[in-house]
């Protein structure tokens, strides 16, 4: 038993070190990825200020506060590092130029070794989001928020390594686009666009529209930025909490079958081919 | 019998599509298709530690081949079995023991240093502390690529970049080796020492090795054996050695007079190919080539004379030639 | 006299340029439906994002939901027109590492010319009409806007249009010296979306950067201020002077790079 477990546990050594490798590869892009950062968080302070005027103190929008709001917002960011920070998409790219063979050479789970480096591209992302946050602080000295109730936090956590997982299933979707078109860019655009709106990183979800957030709370979107950070608010009673986790759960076990069955039948028709 | 392929046959279905744009509409509703027959019907046995020479004229089906071996293909009808495996399956066990090298595709990380995917590959092959380490010592002697180890991949040039892929395919010290293409592109001294790695591999590590090749210098300097495919069909399965003797049993056999010869008995020498004093060229049967040299030696006054071995291009030109359908 | 032809022949070589760049795109009609699509998409979302919360809090800092939606559209209007014309900017980085930008350097066409207005593509046409016609119908929501004003508005258009050129201008010497486009290239259109609402909303050190270093707020928060009338007579002189002093200076800035490219050996 005993055995089993070492060697198990050998065998996982080939993932950590390609989370190594990753981390290693994005420090040779250093000065690349630093401007990318400041992009990001330019982007993100956009939308900070803008709430911040809307919202200014004393003035609350559907039971969020400028605390609150500006919690959420600034909460987004992090979240983004951590359940969006994802590279699958590039299996597309991987599928068209052939070097998808390379894996199918060697005795590595292609699956495995894309959340390998997904867990290093996160890692290097949440460091930097952290650095940044700290630095909007200093700077612009938001009010915030912090969450004290332990039991809150241990479902936030919960919840965004669900949302992880969501997101990873699904960006490795949009990449077996690549078995059946030359076209991979085009379908991700509209899909990231998408995910602009429904992930809730403009907004709180829940200020839409009743009839149209009812419908989104049954979409995997709503699950990866914007459940984990009500949850971290505070705003959600223990029901709401176990329907929300039980939709996450559906939604990761939903998409990793899909996943599995079209990586399949790709696999069938490029091995038929061949590239 | 460590390869084996039966009636092995890959055909794909290749959708026609008229020029224009009248073309592009009526391809949105409905496609014809023809079928390529990439491999019909081919069958062979290879032993272990066999180098063998597989050779065609490109798209005859040479990398289609390999790809069928390797497991990257299935094949539409047939069987492949490679060290008992049915390659296809792609199990564990199988990849461990093989490799396949094609001369574009890239494994190493581009950023890191190549001894990073070694490394890598060292976990993903599930090799020993011990035997890494010696295999790495050895290939990087063999490969002269000790000092590099530790350069960046991007930074490499590419006759570098080409030994350190190589390596990362051998770290695992495959006993099956496919070799697409191994030297196209390098430099001639590169070449030369790529052959020489190939062939010190094939005896050191007992490695069954198939390789296809256009430069004639590799499959003469490294496979006893050859394989000829062309159009998808085996037609030369044997020794090079005898497809030189049943292509071109003829030697060139090359005269320079001292002094003027009379035509009519260098007529009984052997069948004339040219002869504009001071200048003979003679075909000569291979048996009787020494013979014959000796003989004009003897009773001619000679400046020069030279024996020419038949060009491997020419033979295998020859062969597809004549095979062409 | 001389002036005149070349502008011709300009017009000319661009027009030739666009068609050829805009067949390229026909060849991969599904992936331009699809970017066409993404575009509309997210202009649609973004008007419904200002429609929730100008309805939930009635106004932003004072500004109605239709001058709100003209500050966007504004936005959307520039960025669109300068990525139609700029286009080729993008593919800046590729030519410098493949050498061709070399290539453009020993033909008789204006490499300045060539590197921005070689490569629009008229896909990009039917979200600047959208647009324009966005425009016309916020104008008219508003309402009480008087010709002058409609007038001074889209001069100043034409001059945010010009800041944007300058930018792009700026963008290409600097790819020259260090090789770095995309990140430049993409770090002006990070700040340029800003424009998406009026600056007054940002503070220091941001709103700073946005003033002075790329005056974002030239380019977009002007001009629709000024079709409602809220700019004074002076920022508007001042907002040319900016437009024409940085059009000015990133062409001397050019040219210096240019030299020194030249001089130095790729």
């Amino acid at each position: 038993m005993l055995r089993v477990i070492v060697s198990k546990v050998e065998s996982m050594k080939k993932y950590y070190l390609i989370v190594r490798n990753t981390w290693d590869e994005m420090l040779t892009y250093r000065a690349s990825f630093i401007m990318w950062r400041v992009r990001n968080t330019i982007q993100l302070l956009t939308i900070y200020f803008l709430w911040l005027v809307v919202l200014p103190p004393g003035k609350s929008l559907l039971g969020y506060s400028q605390p609150l709001m500006l919690t959420y917002i600034l909460g987004t960011s992090l979240m983004d590092s951590i359940v969006l920070s994802s590279r699958t998409y590039i299996i597309g790219e991987e599928i068209n130029n052939g070097n998808l063979m390379n894996f199918l050479l060697r005795p590595v789970n292609y699956f495995l070794y894309w959340f390998a480096k997904d867990i290093g591209d996160k890692a290097m992302n949440v460091c930097f989001s952290i650095v940044e946050l700290t630095l909007i602080f200093i700077i612009l000295k938001p009010p915030f928020f912090i969450q004290t109730s332990p039991f809150y936090i241990l479902f936030f956590i919960f919840s965004a390594i669900l949302s992880l997982f969501i997101y990873f299933f699904i960006n490795f979707l949009l990449g077996l686009i690549g078995f059946w078109s030359p076209e991979v860019w085009a379908p991700r655009f509209i899909f990231i666009t998408l995910l602009g709106f429904f992930a809730g990183s403009l907004f709180p979800l829940d200020i839409l529209p009743k009839t149209i957030f009812e419908i989104m709370k049954f979409l995997p979107f709503t699950y990866l930025l914007y459940f984990p950070l009500k949850i971290y608010l505070g705003q959600l009673n223990f029901p709401q909490i176990l329907s929300g986790l039980a939709i996450s759960f559906f939604w990761v076990f939903a998409i990793y079958f899909l996943v599995k069955i079209i990586w399949q039948k790709g696999l069938k028709s490029y091995t038929a081919y061949g590239r | 019998m460590v390869i084996s392929a039966s009636h092995l046959s890959k055909y794909y279905q290749v959708s026609q599509k008229e020029p224009g744009m009248i073309g592009s509409l009526k391809s949105l509703f409905s496609r014809e298709y023809e079928t390529v027959k990439a491999v019909d019907d081919i069958s062979f046995e290879i032993n272990e530690g066999e180098l063998i020479g597989f050779i065609g004229p490109n798209g005859a089906g040479k990398t289609t081949t390999l790809k069928c071996l390797s497991g990257l293909l299935y094949p539409t009808n047939g069987a492949v079995s490679v060290i008992s495996f049915t390659p296809n399956e792609r199990k564990s066990e199988f990849l461990r023991r093989i490799a396949l090298v094609m001369g574009q595709k890239n494994q190493l990380w581009w950023d890191l240093p190549a001894i990073d995917t070694f490394l890598l590959n060292k976990e993903i092959y599930g090799i020993s502390d011990e035997k890494y380490n010696i295999i790495l010592e050895e290939l990087s002697r063999l490969l002269e690529v000790e000092e590099i180890l530790k350069t960046p991949v991007k930074k490499l040039s590419l006759g570098q970049r080409m030994k350190m892929e190589l390596m990362a395919s051998l770290i695992h010290s495959p006993k099956v080796l496919f070799l697409d293409e191994p030297t196209i592109g390098l430099d001639v001294l590169m070449q030369k020492k790529l052959r020489e790695f190939i062939k010190e591999y094939n005896i050191r590590f007992k490695a069954t090795i198939i390789l296809t090749s256009h430069y004639m210098q590799d499959v003469e300097q490294l496979c006893k054996r050859v394989i000829i495919i062309n159009f998808g069909k085996i037609i030369f399965d044997g020794q090079l050695s005898s497809l030189v003797e049943k292509y071109t049993p003829y030697k060139k056999v090359k005269v320079l007079f001292r002094e003027y010869a009379d035509p009519k008995k260098i007529d009984k020498l052997g069948k004339i190919d040219s002869y504009t004093y001071p200048e003979l060229i003679l075909s000569v049967p291979n048996k009787k080539a020494n013979s014959t040299a000796s003989s004009i030696l003897k009773d001619f006054e000679v400046e020069d004379i030279t024996i020419e071995e038949p060009q491997i291009e020419d033979v295998i030109a020859r062969v597809y030639t004549e095979n062409k359908k | 006299m001389g002036d005149k032809i070349n502008l011709t022949r300009y017009i000319k070589l661009w027009w030739m340029m666009t068609v050829m760049v805009s067949q390229n795109s026909f060849v991969s009609r599904f992936g331009a439906v699809l970017f066409f699509l993404g575009k509309l998409i997210r202009f649609v979302f973004f008007l419904f994002f200002l429609l929730i919360i100008v309805s939930r809090t009635q106004a932003i800092i004072g500004y109605t939901l239709w001058q709100i939606i003209l500050f966007y559209i504004t936005f959307n209007f520039i960025d669109s027109l300068a990525q139609f014309f700029l286009r080729e900017v993008y593919r800046f980085r590729s030519y410098v590492v493949s050498g061709n930008f070399d290539y453009f350097l020993t033909k008789p066409m204006p490499v300045l010319f060539r590197l921005l207005f070689g490569g629009s593509d008229v896909l990009d046409i039917p979200i600047i009409l959208l647009s324009t016609g966005f425009i016309v119908v916020t104008l008219s929501k508003i309402g009480n806007i008087s010709v002058s004003e409609i007038f001074i508005y889209l001069a100043l258009l034409l001059n945010g249009f010009l800041i944007a050129l300058a930018f792009h201008i700026f963008v290409l010497s600097i790819g020259i010296l260090t090789s770095e486009v995309d990140n430049t290239l993409w770090l002006f259109r990070d700040l340029t979306q800003m424009g998406r609402f009026p600056i007054d909303i940002y503070q220091n050190p941001l709103r700073s950067v946005i003033t002075f270093i790329i005056p974002v707020g030239i380019m977009i928060t002007f001009p629709a201020k000024a079709a409602m009338g809220l700019l004074s007579a002076q920022s508007i002189i001042f907002a040319f002077v900016i437009g024409i002093s940085f059009l000015f200076i990133s062409y001397k800035f050019w040219n210096f790079s240019l030299k020194r490219y030249s001089s130095a050996s790729s």
